[in-house]
């Protein structure tokens, strides 16, 4: 079995924007939106005294083609799924570009296309990759600060990074759905990506298929509670005259 | 195919057939096919060239579907680049499909500076330009007449003029940027650092970047490199004022205070010779004036360096030590910018010396050397007397180490004075001359001067504002250009640039620019071939390869020697590396360098320090939109101290107002640790002045603007120009900000200047006037 992964070496990246760019001219995405990011955490005072105890690196954010992908769970399609070898993607013929997964999203790695009016994220360029291509961004990284492969094979240099030299994913104690875009380097540059741009929480739609399973954790009080948050939306939703609500 | 139809392949081999048999045999190799690759999920064909959304010029492929070019990527044959490519790169087609291009030949119809415009045929361009220079050469003599190159398709058209008698050639990447470091190496090591610079980054076990902001400053096969080093642990040290991108990768960053680096490169000098810690065998082989070194550095201790540089004692003591164990796999870096404060020749002149002690010069791990290939030329004869450039005739400001042109400023002030004698044309070639000479207001009162100002670009940069004919050149994607015979490398390799797409609009070449204006000059020898390929193909000829063999590759290296001291000899007059410089000292200069302590920013300002961003070469790439979207203006960055003290937030909009009262703004704070508190940044190239650049216009400030003060280097006449000072506007309110202990810094400085010890002296087993056979300088970038 394959599992694809990316690990991002915080060290040699000198945040330059071209993997960005060289995403943005293979996949066409739209103007002020991206598949992949590069965004500064810009200099940070570690708590010591004068100018020498500064930090600072780079965040390359991406879908992280998790292993409990939220965005699975949101779309009302199937049209994003997860295929065997772990790359998450969009079925355009399945997509009606509702957004439900960009809100679900915990890295704010999905948009709608402005034109298309189809979801479109990064797929670690999987059709590359049948042409037996690099991603595009791993291909014009100047640095090779982007390293791509496959988690399963225990000879690639994402399975080194990963397994033994302790490359981490952007998670929270609130949010850890199993990403697959990894983080190496100087701990305190890998927590100041993760403390700086956090993953936040999945805002998940409302079908009351999901809204069980969100409230399953707090069972008993969760029971009323659910019943009450429901019907507390379900009003609100009413009083507005919107339909959405099922 | 089997039933008997005539496939397209078929036709297209018999075609050829044909065609080879009746045409030259190069036109066969051309016809061959090309490439292909996808692009998404579509088939495109790969055309391989050279890059130049700066001027590192890495190889690149060109995806192209139906004629139209629909990603670049980087040409993995190419040793330099190796198949990566940066922001910038991977943009350059929004600069070819930029919508305000240059798309005609144009001439002025409202007064300078009002964008009045009359489209017109490149003939009728043409003709008024040539019978304009004709008419001022005719009045005031060829000197009158003043070029403003930048880049390699700037070449042929400035060869042109030079056979035609032309003197005055202001270079920028001389004048206002690499000259100093260029001239101190030469002065040193009898050659350049090269560009690219011949620096074995891989091999590095410590690098040192004075007030090199690499990461920011992106050549790509140097980051890339240098990325390899930090991947394998080499020591990093960074000296900038400011926390850059390289500052958080290194290991020590010294935030210096501006201006004082020779200090502290002299005192890593102090530690290395008192301390025993250089390369003894290489110093007694290869240099000359050790001893007079020895002498004279002596009262630059690091303590002495403390109080000048705000750096610590004992971490310049630390990183000396570490310097000196770690030779000769040390790397410090020549920098590329080195126009900062006027005595700039000296600073970078003790870096080679540093160099030098630490015995890296040929080394892995430090300068490698240059493997020359031979290449010849398409050539335009030489004047053969050609008259006293502006600066010779001008007698009171000669700077005898510049090379390569004129010093703008002295055509500007000889265009506002008519002194030594009148300039009364410019043609300024891919290089906005508003935004990379200092004191640009001065350059616009002198454009009011000029009977004749031709622009030619690709984009209406701000001196188009002021043209009186502007000539639209074909981008790098749809032009052949000079071959590039690069030796610094440690595969040294030949490249060439060749049209990607069909030139747009009516875009043209420079070899047809060139060609045409010669032929309206009746210049009948000059450029003797009869095309772009030709041309190519007889430079080429003495490494028996042709542009046929590179179409499809882009690029051929060759086997390098980079290592290879058996042959090491110096082009200087000792022969010798000369830590003590023989030319400097008979053209009475200080031959050892010397800290010089620079005007400190006066009470209340801070002193105004540039420099890029990843995503941008000056002002090149501001109109591109996909680097617009990334770094769409510049922000001031603001010490957060200092922030606190005069009340300003992140994100507010302020004006910067320097020491003569120039103001630039609104731009927005960026308040940060990681400056110091004495000086603000920001990044060059943006507060474009030309509305026809709809994208760019007036986003950001235009730190050229604010250099209204500039330190011409009393070696080179390069342009220092981090000697101006601003203050902070904010809400209408001047704002005063003064660091802590502002007024013992002074006392401090003024004490620890230290007087030459040393005499200047002709030493007698020399003869420094003995011309030396100079290399030929082929690059036009910063």
């Amino acid at each position: 079995m394959t599992k694809y992964a990316m690990v991002i070496n915080v060290e040699k990246c000198v945040g330059c924007h071209a993997c960005e760019l060289a995403c943005k001219a293979e996949w066409g995405v739209a103007e002020n939106e991206h598949r992949t990011w590069v965004k500064p955490t810009y200099p940070q005072s570690l708590g010591g005294k004068g100018l020498f105890d500064l930090v600072a690196a780079f965040y390359v954010g991406q879908c992280n083609h998790c292993d409990h992908p939220t965005c699975v769970e949101a779309c009302p399609t199937g049209a994003t799924f997860k295929r065997e070898d772990g790359i998450v993607v969009v079925d355009y013929d399945l997509c009606i570009g509702c957004g439900y997964c960009v809100e679900a999203c915990p890295y704010g790695a999905r948009y709608v296309h402005p034109t298309l009016k189809k979801v479109d994220k990064c797929d670690f360029c999987a059709p590359r990759l049948e042409k037996g291509l690099e991603p595009a961004c791993v291909e014009t990284c100047i640095t090779g600060a982007k390293v791509f492969g496959d988690l399963e094979d225990p000879t690639s240099e994402v399975y080194k990074l990963v397994y033994e030299e302790g490359a981490r994913g952007i998670t929270s104690e609130e949010v850890n759905i199993g990403p697959n875009v990894y983080y190496i380097g100087d701990e305190k540059k890998v927590d100041l990506i993760i403390n700086k741009f956090p993953p936040r929480k999945p805002k998940l739609p409302t079908p009351a298929s999901i809204w069980e399973k969100l409230l399953k954790p707090l069972l008993g009080l969760g029971v009323v509670a659910s019943f009450l948050g429901a019907s507390v939306a379900y009003f609100i939703q009413l009083f507005k005259g919107e339909d959405k609500f099922e | 195919m089997s039933n008997g139809r005539l496939t397209r392949r078929q036709f297209l081999k018999g075609t050829a057939l044909v065609a080879g048999t009746t045409i030259l045999p190069t036109g066969l190799v051309r016809a061959q096919r090309r490439p292909t690759t996808w692009h998404g999920r579509e088939r495109v064909t790969e055309i391989p060239s050279t890059c130049e959304m700066c001027f590192w010029r890495c190889g690149i492929i060109g995806e192209v579907k139906d004629g139209r070019l629909v990603k670049i990527k980087g040409n993995p044959l190419h040793p330099n680049n190796r198949g990566k490519i940066c922001a910038r790169g991977n943009a350059g087609l929004k600069t070819l499909y930029d919508p305000d291009r240059l798309k005609y030949p144009l001439m002025r119809v409202g007064k300078r500076g009002e964008a009045k415009w009359r489209r017109v045929s490149w003939n009728e361009a043409l003709d008024y330009m040539v019978d304009k220079l004709k008419d001022i050469k005719s009045k005031y003599g060829p000197e009158a007449i003043a070029m403003f190159p930048h880049g390699v398709s700037s070449r042929l058209l400035k060869s042109v003029f030079a056979s035609w008698g032309v003197v005055n050639f202001a270079v920028a990447s001389f004048n206002h940027c690499k000259g100093p470091r260029d001239v101190a190496f030469k002065l040193t090591f009898g050659t350049s650092p090269g560009s690219p610079e011949r620096l074995d980054l891989p091999n590095a076990s410590m690098i040192v970047l004075i007030g090199s902001h690499l990461g920011e400053n992106i050549h790509t096969g140097q980051v890339r490199e240098f990325a390899e080093a930090i991947g394998r642990g080499a020591k990093i040290v960074v000296v900038d004022p400011r926390f850059s991108t390289a500052a958080s990768k290194a290991h020590w960053w010294l935030p210096i205070r501006p201006g004082s680096d020779t200090a502290l490169i002299l005192a890593w000098i102090n530690v290395l010779i008192e301390k025993d810690l250089y390369d003894k065998e290489f110093v007694n082989r290869y240099t000359y004036g050790f001893e007079e070194l020895k002498k004279a550095i002596k009262p630059f201790t690091p303590e002495w360096a403390e109080k000048v540089t705000d750096i610590p004692a004992s971490t310049i003591r630390e990183i000396a030590v570490e310097m000196g164990i770690r030779k000769p796999s040390v790397l410090v870096h020549p920098g590329r910018h080195t126009v900062w404060y006027g005595n700039d020749v000296q600073r970078s002149r003790a870096i080679a010396i540093l160099v030098a002690l630490l015995g890296s010069w040929g080394k892995p791990g430090g300068y490698f050397l240059p493997t020359p290939l031979k290449k010849s030329k398409c050539p335009c004869p030489k004047q053969e007397k050609p008259s006293k450039d502006v600066c010779e005739a001008s007698g009171k400001h000669i700077y005898p180490f510049h090379e390569e042109g004129v010093p703008s400023q002295c055509v500007v002030d000889a265009t506002l004075t008519g002194k030594p004698y009148p300039i009364k044309a410019w043609i300024t070639y891919g290089t906005n001359i508003i935004q990379s000479i200092p004191q640009p207001e001065r350059t616009i009162k002198a454009i009011e001067k000029l009977d004749l100002l031709v622009a030619i670009d690709i984009l209406p940069t701000d001196p188009s504002l002021y043209a009186d004919v502007i000539l639209p050149e074909a981008t790098y994607l749809e032009r052949y250009d000079l071959p590039f015979v690069v030796s610094n490398w440690t595969d040294p390799y030949v490249a060439i640039r060749q049209p990607v797409v069909k030139p747009l609009f009516q875009s043209k070449g420079p070899f047809w620019i060139a060609k045409e204006v010669s032929k309206r000059l009746g210049l009948k020898n000059c450029l003797p071939c009869n095309s772009e390929e030709e041309m190519i193909d007889k430079i080429l000829e003495p490494l028996n390869i042709s542009l046929g063999d590179l179409t499809n590759k882009g690029v051929m290296s060759f086997p390098g020697r980079p290592y290879d001291t058996s042959n090491l000899r110096f082009r200087t007059p000792t022969g010798k590396i000369e830590l003590y410089s023989t030319k400097l000292a008979a053209k009475g200069f200080s031959p050892i360098p010397v800290f010089e302590p620079v005007d400190e920013p006066p009470k209340g300002y801070f002193r105004l320090i540039y420099g890029r961003s990843p995503v941008h070469s000056f002002t090149r790439t501001v109109n591109n939109e996909w680097l617009d979207e990334i770094y769409p203006e510049n922000r001031v960055w603001l010490n957060e101290k200092a922030a606190e003290k005069m009340g300003i937030k992140d994100g507010d909009e302020v004006y910067l107002v320097n020491q003569d009262g120039v103001k630039e703004g609104p731009v927005k704070v960026f308040v940060t640790p990681g400056i110091r508190d004495d000086c603000v940044f920001i990044v060059h190239g943006f507060g474009q002045k030309n509305p026809m650049m709809r994208r760019a216009y007036n986003k950001g400030i235009s730190d050229s603007f604010l250099m209204t003060k500039i330190k011409p280097d009393p070696i080179t006449g390069t342009t220092g120009m981090r000697v101006n000072f601003v203050k902070i506007e904010k809400n209408g309110k001047l704002l005063e900000y003064t660091p802590e202990g502002y007024e013992e810094r002074l006392k401090e400085m003024k004490a620890a200047h230290v007087t030459p010890t040393i005499k200047i002296q002709k030493p007698a087993n020399v003869q420094p006037e003995q011309p030396q056979p100079q290399e030929e300088e082929e690059e036009e970038g910063c």
